[in-house]
């Protein structure tokens, strides 16, 4: 398949992915009826159920499925590293490991700020990780790795003993966050999202080309007007902020962005400036999948969607990864 | 209902060697009203925390319900467990170096008599435990005799609001609902509290909420009413009943407040 097929193909997937969130998202509304209200017919109720319901549930998961998609892919390229990715570099873990405290110890009356500990944490866990990476040359790839892994060992501890010792009408609550989950969508959360992610992602389309040099080794892409020093601060603060956005609205959704970057590179091939628009899409396209099945699988049971990305990504990856040369 | 021999099984089947019952303690608040429930409270030697009904049970030592060597350092002759909230693996602990333990599993008005009955005999008050056991069936009949004149609806128990858990078939709260003339819409699957798609509320089929009105519920609920999927609730479409939160949440002999409760608002508006 060309490479515009391939364009189109993902175009498709995406588009089928958010209608598919709008028309069979949910269990209060049969899928004739969603469609038909989604082309202007329908009940009030019903324009309730697909417009204010599932809409904002299907962007803000697009959203998020494209930060962690990008975060990933961004961490990939900075750190030339495979196996990197949000949670690698423990700023996922910190904004979980405060989010879920905060759930745990907050009267009902403020659980509302739990996003904003989500956020803090994740910005902590940054400060973290980039102080603990600094050496006397410098940040290094390598350092920041290590750094990151020890920051995510001591967050999941620390999620752990939180959630060992939570009070246990909190518990599933607390829980839910180390799982991920739209439930909590709203409009008010797209409206807070859509612009907070704009930045980063702007920086990460901004340094895509300085991305796919830095592969080419520090100093060649210094001798072609790179700054790794800069670069690398930059990309690494705009990974945090994605996933640390993605955490404080969704809790902690693995394997998307692991998985999406290698799953485009397979079908696009290396270059950062045209994967990352495309992993942007897919990640979007595949964290919608992942709820609407999260959602349909056991309905009116909701699964969590970090629990159905990682078993339906594994596998397609694999298949993937297998027909790869 | 007549004197078991021992050994007495308990209600999850284990076997409860005989012995004193003078050193009790209990590892859940509704295990700690039932052996007040029983007249047998002087014998408690340690409670679960969160043990404040009735009042006397409030002065009692706490024991922390999670440790065995907590539990074992109370020399207890017998331990009051229960399939709502205590660990098996702790139970399991005990029984391992010696200790007697019981465990209840309330999942309906019947398994309520039935722990009476079953505590009664452990406790030396065999005779007080068939008489709440009875007093307990008779106030279920009667439960049922003034449902059978409400219409029936169809409705859903809201154990907890963000994420959004239900009681599932099995739960003491599904036959709360059941002797109340409610028909249960929660899932069969998804385990006994099964969290659900908050989509469900706005569900025209569903036709009464029902909850423990504690004081984590409240400011959940009124976050709930400015979202979405608290439209029904916010246009009075949806009815929401509030039961008594600790009878209603704690599977004890208090349950049957929350079941006059629950009856007395279908009835005020059927």
């Amino acid at each position: 398949m060309s490479t515009q097929g391939r364009d189109l193909a993902l175009a498709g997937f995406v588009a089928a992915a958010l209608l598919s969130g709008l028309v069979a998202g949910g269990p209060a509304l049969a899928p004739a009826e969603a469609m038909a209200t989604l082309l202007g017919g329908g009940t009030p109720e019903a324009a309730t159920i697909v417009f204010s319901l599932r809409l904002p549930r299907v962007l803000l998961a697009a959203g998020v499925g494209a930060a962690l998609a990008l975060a990933g892919a961004a961490l990939q390229s900075l750190l030339a590293n495979p196996l990197a990715d949000p949670f690698l570099l423990g700023v996922s873990g910190g904004g979980a490991a405060a989010a879920t405290a905060a759930y745990a110890v907050l009267p009902a009356s403020l659980l509302g700020v739990v996003p904003a500990a989500a956020m803090a944490g994740a910005a902590g866990a940054t400060a973290a990780v980039w102080w603990m990476a600094r050496g006397p040359f410098g940040t290094s790839s390598t350092r920041l790795i290590l750094a990151g892994v020890a920051a995510n060992a001591f967050t999941s501890a620390m999620i752990l003993a939180i959630l060992a010792t939570a009070p246990s009408p909190r518990l599933p609550g607390a829980l839910a966050i180390t799982m991920g989950s739209f439930a909590g969508a709203s409009s008010s959360a797209v409206a807070w999202l859509a612009p907070y992610l704009a930045v980063p992602m702007a920086v990460l389309a901004y340094h895509a080309r300085d991305l796919g040099l830095l592969a080419l080794g520090e100093e060649s892409a210094a001798a072609l007007g790179v700054e790794p020093a800069a670069v690398r601060r930059r990309v690494f603060l705009a990974a945090a902020a994605l996933s640390g956005g993605a955490v404080a609205f969704a809790g902690v959704i693995g394997f998307v962005g692991l998985a999406t970057p290698h799953l485009c590179r397979l079908l696009w091939g290396n270059d950062v400036r045209r994967l990352l628009p495309r992993v942007a899409l897919a990640g979007a396209g595949l964290t919608v999948l992942g709820d609407l099945v999260a959602r349909r699988l056991l309905s009116p049971v909701e699964l969590p969607v970090g629990v159905v990305t990682a078993l339906l990504g594994v596998p397609f990856f694999v298949a993937l990864l297998r027909r790869a040369p | 209902m007549g004197f078991a021999a021992w050994p007495l099984r308990d209600q999850v089947g284990a076997v409860i060697p005989a012995g004193s019952s003078r050193r009790i303690v209990t590892l859940a608040p509704d295990v700690t009203e039932l052996v007040f429930a029983l007249g047998a409270g002087r014998h408690l030697v340690a409670v679960a925390p969160f043990s404040d009904f009735p009042p006397a049970a409030a002065a009692l030592p706490r024991v922390a319900v999670s440790d065995p060597e907590a539990i074992v350092a109370a020399r207890p002759d017998l331990v009051l467990a229960s399939t709502a909230g205590n660990d098996p693996a702790v139970v399991t602990a005990l029984r391992r170096v010696g200790v007697r333990v019981a465990t209840v599993d309330v999942t309906s008005c019947a398994r309520l008599a039935e722990a009476c009955l079953l505590l009664g005999q452990l406790v030396a008050a065999a005779e007080t435990g068939q008489r709440l056991a009875a007093d307990i069936t008779s106030h279920c009949d009667a439960a049922r005799r003034r449902a059978a004149d409400l219409p029936r609806r169809t409705a859903l128990y809201v154990a907890w609001w963000d994420p959004l858990m239900v009681a599932g078939p099995g739960t003491v709260h599904h036959d709360l609902l059941a002797l109340a003339g409610l028909d249960n819409r929660a899932p069969a699957r998804g385990g006994r509290y099964p969290r659900v798609d908050p989509e469900v509320l706005l569900d025209p089929a569903l036709q009464v909420l029902v909850a423990p009105a504690d004081p984590d519920s409240r400011p959940l609920v009124d976050a709930l009413l400015r979202r979405p999927a608290g439209l029904r609730l916010r246009r009075g479409t949806l009815p929401l009943i509030w039961l008594p939160a600790d009878p209603a949440s704690r599977p004890g002999p208090r349950l049957l407040l929350a079941l006059d409760v629950l009856l007395a608002a279908r009835e005020a508006a059927p």
